[in-house]
């Protein structure tokens, strides 16, 4: 049974000065708060934040830039560990978070294939198993025995799209909807996004498109400075928003 | 509390290996993209090897009368110590390298690791070709003492990923040590007995050869070609120093693998 609980979840770091005779790096984060003065600074990114998603359910995360958005959906996938609180997911969590990263301009379509399923701790059957369709959805038909960098663009974000999306995921975790390609390819992959969708255990879509927030989730958590704002039915929030 | 360091740094390696397709799929990928469209491809690191190798031996060595003896110095020393210097050269930038990658997938540290580790085993494997050609071409016979030799490299294989984390963890927190450890494997070639031996001669030399680690790593592959013999007063020390630098990297990887994400 695929669930995911989070309770006074928090995630504080610290921005460090490094030890270097070098100009300081003036840059600052791009959200939370920022605490403290002189040598130690702590970013807030995350304070306090509780939820429980169960079987079916589709959370939308919204907020403005920098509210935590991204950060949360990092936290729930993995990539950063919470400094209070607790996170328990049960469940196998995929993330379609930069679809393209980590794709080889040398090698060709169907290698790059291999790379990004054994990265996604595929086994090679597995690989085998999903890449004449990966190949078939991605339309590239014969480059895919070319280099990637002699693809286009379009080619590029539709190989991109395919592999990212051959998944059987119980827990899917999204930074924006994502689509590639040309009108028609767009449909297509609006309908295996549905599809993806569909399928999941659970979807924690972070968007600004309130429109597709609406149609897709069923649980709206509105984010604010690293808070939570509120947490809604999506029915309350379409009719209060 | 050092029990729980300890134990998510074996996780983070333990899930490492499990997935070591992976890291050796990117790291042949590394090495054939290096050598993309060249002519002689990863060949080019053998010519690399030999154009060293006999600047030293034909340039720096010229009219000694025992030439043979001390080509196999050279190529030895020079295997070892290009892996070496190349290995803890990446290893500074290797978080910042691999920030993308870090801060979008799950993977555990120990892949990158590994993945340069790889890559590194790889191109030694070409200058290995390498030395042993001139190892035969000077008259070195082929013995059983070679063993020792092949427990040697062992041995640098085995400490390598603990001095990859060390240096890797070192670079992300410290940036300015990239330019240190470059500048300091650019001179260690002539801090270490790589193509001089130490020989007798007293001072300075004296002590570079025996305060520099290096020299044993060195020694533990060098020796047995050249005597016939095991070291094993390098074997034990080098064993030591790993063991050191394993401890110390399995308490830095435990401690900071979940943070280094936020210093990158």
């Amino acid at each position: 049974m695929v669930s995911i609980r989070v309770s006074n979840l928090g995630l504080v770091y610290r921005l460090r000065k490094k030890l270097t005779l070098a100009a300081r790096d003036r840059r600052l984060p791009t959200g939370g708060r920022l605490e403290g003065k002189g040598r130690t600074q702590y970013v807030t990114a995350l304070d306090g934040v509780n939820f429980e998603l169960t079987a079916g359910d589709r959370l939308g995360l919204v907020g403005a830039n920098g509210a935590g958005k991204t950060t949360l959906l990092k936290v729930l996938y993995g990539i950063y560990a919470p400094t209070s609180g607790s996170v328990e997911v049960e469940g196998r969590v995929d993330a379609l978070f930069n679809i393209s990263l980590g794709f080889r301009r040398e090698a060709t379509g169907r290698r790059n294939i291999v790379l990004r399923g054994l990265m996604n701790g595929w086994n090679m059957d597995e690989i085998e198993a999903r890449m004449e369709d990966v190949i078939e959805f991605s339309e590239l038909g014969d480059f895919i025995d070319l280099p990637f960098k002699t693809y286009s663009q379009g080619m590029a974000a539709r190989l991109a799209f395919s592999v990212a999306t051959s998944l059987d995921p119980e827990i899917l975790l999204m930074d924006e909807w994502i689509g590639a390609g040309d009108p028609k390819f767009q449909d297509k992959a609006r309908d295996r996004m549905s599809e993806l969708a569909e399928k999941a255990g659970i979807i924690v879509l972070a968007s600004h498109n309130h429109a597709l927030l609406k149609k897709t989730c069923n649980k709206i958590l509105e984010l604010e400075n690293g808070g939570v704002k509120s947490l809604h039915l999506a029915e309350e929030w379409a009719a209060s928003a | 509390m050092m029990l729980a360091t300890i134990e998510s740094a074996l996780d983070d390696i333990h899930s490492g290996l499990r997935m070591r397709r992976v890291w050796i799929a990117l790291a042949q990928e590394d090495i054939g993209d290096q050598h993309r469209r060249t002519a002689l491809g990863p060949l080019w690191l053998l010519i690399n090897y030999f154009a060293f190798a006999g600047t030293f031996i034909f340039v720096i060595h010229r009219g000694d009368t025992s030439t043979g003896s001390y080509a196999a110095y050279v190529a030895t020393g020079l295997l070892v110590w290009f892996y070496i210097m190349e290995t803890l050269s990446q290893s500074v930038s290797l978080f910042v390298r691999e920030e993308g990658f870090i801060k979008g997938t799950t993977l555990p540290l120990s892949v990158y690791v590994m993945r340069l580790l790889m890559q590194s085993a790889i191109r030694a494997a070409y200058a290995l070709v390498g030395c042993i050609v001139i190892l035969l071409l000077s008259g070195t016979a082929l013995s059983t003492a070679w063993l020792w030799s092949a427990l040697g490299v062992l041995l640098i294989l085995a400490t390598t990923p603990a001095a990859i984390i060390l240096f890797a963890f070192l670079g992300a927190y410290f940036p300015d040590s990239q330019f240190i450890v470059s500048n300091i494997m650019r001179i260690g070639m002539f801090l270490t007995p790589v193509f001089w031996s130490y020989e007798g001669s007293g001072g300075v030399r004296h002590l570079l050869y025996y305060w520099n680690p290096f020299t044993y790593f060195l020694e533990i592959v060098r020796v047995p070609i050249l005597t016939g013999g095991p070291p094993i007063d390098s074997l034990l020390l080098c064993g030591a120093i790993g063991l050191v630098l394993w401890t110390a990297a399995l308490m830095v990887l435990g401690l900071f693998r979940k943070r280094v994400v936020f210093v990158i």
